[in-house]
């Protein structure tokens, strides 16, 4: 009876919950700047580092939870690595809501019609592509990552670098 | 893609089926449906503890607990799966000792199961059995087979060991976490992983295994 009730009550809270949203402060957040393919190649040749970049969107709820290893792996790598995140079919507003949400606080470029995975060959949101120092690609990874893959991916990337 | 993480999941499933056939003496009727809900719970209230930690609510995200490639927090994971087992056998803790070696041989099946997730390296080495991923000059070690190898060898270990209260089911936590420990250096991760989960989860084990199996030894009839 009781686990009866626990049950009822954890799904009223998880029903009344998910018909809920947060309401998140955006004002103070510039637009991401939106990129060609071309600007966007030429940015990874200028870097003098290897990058990952992120394919997001504030739609996708694998991104939700990808994103707070993606925060430790910029806390951790974010002086030998670059990190860009790349927020594809998306509105600014969303998209701007979901970067204070989870505080990602590396780059983000804007890429409505997703030309830049496309450009790439990568499959689905989200994806993580590694890059080694002057852009070229070095390792896709399509779907939710892991802490593993992203920490093979960038063990990988450094030692190309080093 | 996303699909071989449910592979890897069978081929826990389907380790810990033939852990209870290799070592039936002891066990509840229906042990693997037990052991399978035990360990749904204990990944369910995992994840539900690594969003809490990652700063992800629940409520207003509750589609995420299913989005286990997020995370799932060993330690919460864990004790939810013996809680949720216990309570599946009215808490008889006899039968705890009983699924003892089938749950270590289900340890062993999902870390196996990297096999089918391309997820077995580890840190990189020359070593002759080293290997590569696809496209990669780094060879590696295959550090979740070691793992898979040496909790198979700690189940059959386990199964070997006397019918008393608490005593194999401490050692079995006892030997799971410090498997972990030896091999964590060889694991890639982004913060060092849970090594202080990993050494509790060893000494709240041997603890088990002799002060509280002695303590029960005549309170509770072990499981034979």
């Amino acid at each position: 009876m009781i686990v009866r009730r626990l049950l009822i009550a954890t799904l009223t809270l998880l029903v009344v919950g998910s018909c809920s949203r947060a309401v998140t402060d955006t004002s103070d957040v510039p637009d991401l700047p939106t990129v060609t393919v071309a600007d966007f190649e030429a940015k990874l040749a200028a870097l003098d580092r290897p990058a990952v970049v992120n394919v997001w969107a504030s739609w996708c709820i694998p991104c939700r939870s990808e994103a707070p290893l993606l925060n430790t792996a910029h806390a951790a790598f974010g002086d030998q690595i670059e990190f860009i995140g790349v927020d594809v079919q998306d509105n600014q507003q969303d998209a701007k809501a979901f970067l204070v949400e989870f505080g990602l606080d590396f780059e983000h470029v804007f890429d409505r019609n997703r030309a830049i995975p496309n450009h790439y060959a990568g499959l689905g949101t989200p994806i993580t592509f590694f890059f080694a120092r002057g852009g070229e690609l070095v390792r896709t990874h399509n779907g939710i990552i892991d802490e593993r893959g992203l920490a093979l991916g960038i063990d990988e990337l450094l030692r190309l670098d080093s | 893609m996303e699909f071989t993480l449910l592979w890897a999941s069978l081929t826990a499933v389907a380790s810990m089926w033939v852990g209870t056939r290799l070592w039936p003496r002891g066990l509840p009727d229906h042990p693997s449906d037990r052991m399978v809900g035990a360990a749904a719970v204990g990944l369910l209230g995992g994840r539900l503890a690594a969003m809490l930690i990652q700063g992800t609510n629940p409520l207003t995200n509750p589609g995420d607990i299913l989005i286990i490639r997020g995370g799932v927090h060993t330690a919460t994971a864990t004790l939810g799966a013996i809680i949720a087992y216990l309570w599946s056998v009215k808490g008889e803790i006899g039968y705890l000792d009983a699924v003892a070696p089938a749950a270590a041989l289900g340890l062993a099946g999902w870390h196996g199961g990297c096999l089918w997730r391309s997820a077995c390296l580890g840190t990189a080495s020359d070593l002759p059995w080293a290997w590569a991923d696809p496209g990669s000059p780094v060879t590696r070690h295959p550090v979740e087979l070691y793992a898979a190898l040496g909790l198979a060898v700690f189940a059959w270990w386990i199964s070997q060991l006397p019918f008393r209260p608490l005593f194999r089911s401490g050692i079995a936590l006892s030997s799971l976490a410090m498997m972990r420990l030896i091999t964590e250096p060889l694991r890639l991760s982004l913060g060092g992983g849970p090594w202080g989960w990993y050494l509790a989860a060893v000494v709240i084990g041997l603890v088990a295994a002799t002060l509280g199996s002695r303590a029960l030894a005549n309170r509770i009839p072990a499981r034979t």
